[in-house]
């Protein structure tokens, strides 16, 4: 009888295409640098960390189908074991993204021991109470280390042409931290490991009937995605020299859920899409509109009816539809 | 090589299974054959460890399943292909076939190679999405990617219910190649198919084994077996 090993590999990264990583990264890098003519650079920087951070979670919920109203958590564990590790070991940002990563990489590989023994609403409500225990930590409980509301200022050093106070030089280190999460997640997503947790999402009993551990899976795709939300954060720490609790709020995990739904879930691109539209819309329209937040419900109804697939699922589908018809009428 | 010794199985209170004991050699095809509701899918469940015994043993070559998870069952070279025809309908077939061959450790070319001698009309499928098949395919699709990795044993539920019949002869066929290289338990309500392809006929009734088969004459007479339905 053949027997298959029980000790496997998680991930066996397939060789996603060497042409299609540069397509990536080219798309991304150009896009943003489309946008440095019409948008502020400091609004850029701020989109491109956005972005890493919508990222994060479309691997969990829209690879994964796993949706989480805690993924804040993460970013502010990154931001403040950032902004600690700046204040109290060194300036040096490369130890301060060092730290704020394994931070993430920590507190999500215990959390995760525990989330992803559940499923659908109760995975989403476990992860927002322990969101909040976080926001109430760095609120209250941690004060002493994390100064509560006042928040946390630190300042961070230059080293040699890399100044996170020189705006361009901030915006070019963080499009390069974008590019290479992008192409990281790219080929996660394409590899046997993308295809298994994307199986999981549709029926995760069938993904046991063939041996995977699915449990093993998805503790592994949260700790992924919740490290790169740390990592987020503790570029969001470099860039602003300042984080305050409000930074990990449970409510703001709501921008990261509509920035995927507008976008496409499931779709690096759709990520990228979603969150740049989202931060347009809620920096332009807070200017314009006093009750801006109802425009944006009005959004949510109109995706949550009408465009499930998101922009650029919307756009793909309509793509192949004038293809097709193109076709038959030629 | 499989031994299932007076298992009792129950959903909630609900005692299903009452001391059902079940064997299977090397080689062997053997078919359950019940009414609706007699237990045959609560069996294979308990066998592919989505549900737990009470009571009695499962062995797969001397070792014991009791306790084990759904994957570990699969990792222990037995494999479950389900009633419902649920393929991954997002994931294309090919990556259908691959989820299977990295289940297994078989090179994914193996496995479309695999699935391709199965039903060589896949070849134009390969790239589309699962959920377009149909109801024919899909179970298709199932077999051959439980087949991926020469399980030990394969336990299939009712392959071809709901199926027209042109395809059933597709399954048919299929099943045939498999006879005495795969142990296989099968659930089936198709009389014609069971008495062509058993080698032996376990009927049940309310949770119990009511009746071993073996009598190849009796096996192969359909209207016999029709009064156990």
């Amino acid at each position: 009888m053949h027997s298959v090993a029980d000790k496997k590999n998680l991930i066996s990264i397939a060789p996603v295409g060497t042409s299609q990583i540069v397509r990536d990264l080219a798309i991304v890098a150009a896009a943003f640098l489309l946008l440095s003519l019409f948008i502020p650079l400091h609004w850029l920087t701020d989109f491109a960390i956005f972005c890493i951070l919508v990222l994060s979670f479309d691997l969990l919920y829209g690879y994964m189908g796993h949706l989480s109203f805690g993924h804040m958590l993460y970013y502010g564990v990154g931001a403040y074991a950032a902004s600690l590790s700046l204040l109290h070991l060194a300036p040096n940002p490369f130890l301060a993204i060092g730290v704020g990563i394994v931070s993430g990489f920590a507190v999500s590989a215990l959390v995760g021991l525990v989330v992803v023994q559940v499923e659908g609403a109760a995975f989403a409500l476990v992860n927002l109470a322990i969101n909040q225990i976080g926001f109430w930590l760095a609120f209250a409980g941690l004060q002493e280390y994390t100064h509560g509301e006042d928040g946390l200022p630190s300042s961070v050093e230059a080293l040699g042409f890399l100044d996170f106070y020189n705006l361009p030089v901030a915006l070019g280190f963080v499009l390069i931290c974008l590019v290479l999460v992008f192409c990281l997640l790219r080929i996660l997503t394409t590899s046997p490991y993308g295809v298994i947790i994307e199986a999981i999402k549709e029926n995760e009993d069938r993904v046991k009937f063939l041996g995977y551990n699915t449990y093993a899976y998805k503790w592994l795709t949260f700790v992924i995605a919740s490290t790169l939300a740390a990592f987020a954060g503790t570029l969001y720490a470099l860039v602003k020299g300042f984080v305050a609790p409000t930074d990990l709020s449970p409510l703001e995990n709501t921008r990261i859920i509509f920035s995927v739904l507008i976008g496409g879930a499931g779709n690096l691109y759709g990520a990228v899409v979603g969150a740049v539209t989202f931060e347009m819309l809620s920096n332009y329209l807070a200017t314009t509109i006093s009750r801006w937040e109802m425009v944006l419900g009005a959004m949510l109804l109109v995706l949550v009816f009408w465009f499930r697939q998101g922009i650029t699922g919307y756009s793909y589908n309509l793509f192949l539809k004038m293809r097709h018809r193109r076709r038959v009428g030629g | 090589m499989l031994e299932v010794n007076n298992i009792d199985v129950s959903y909630g209170h609900a005692k299903v299974l009452h001391g059902v004991s079940v064997s299977l050699q090397k080689g062997e095809m053997v078919f359950v054959v019940g009414r609706n509701g007699a237990g045959k899918t609560t069996l294979l469940k308990s066998i592919a460890g989505f549900l737990h015994p009470s009571q009695g043993s499962i062995n797969l070559e001397n070792r014991s399943l009791l306790g084990l998870r759904p994957d570990q069952v699969a990792r222990q070279g037995l494999r479950f292909v389900a009633q419902d025809k649920k393929v991954f309908g997002n994931l294309t077939v090919r990556d259908n076939m691959e989820l299977a061959a990295h289940a297994s450790g078989e090179k994914l070319d193996q496995a479309v190679e695999l699935l391709l001698s199965l039903y060589p009309r896949f070849e134009k499928f390969m790239d589309k999405k699962a959920g377009g098949l149909s109801g024919g395919q899909r179970e298709i699709l199932l077999i051959g990617r439980a087949l991926v990795g020469e399980p030990g044993v394969l336990l299939v539920d009712e392959p071809t219910e709901g199926l027209a019949a042109i395809v059933i002869d597709d399954i048919f066929r299929i099943l045939s190649g498999m006879k005495e290289k795969i142990s296989t338990i099968i659930v089936e309500q198709n009389l014609s198919v069971v008495g062509r392809l058993a080698d032996r006929i376990y009927i049940m009734k309310e949770g119990k084994i009511e009746k071993e088969i073996t009598d190849p004459a009796h096996i192969q007479d359909a209207a016999q077996l029709e009064c156990y339905l």
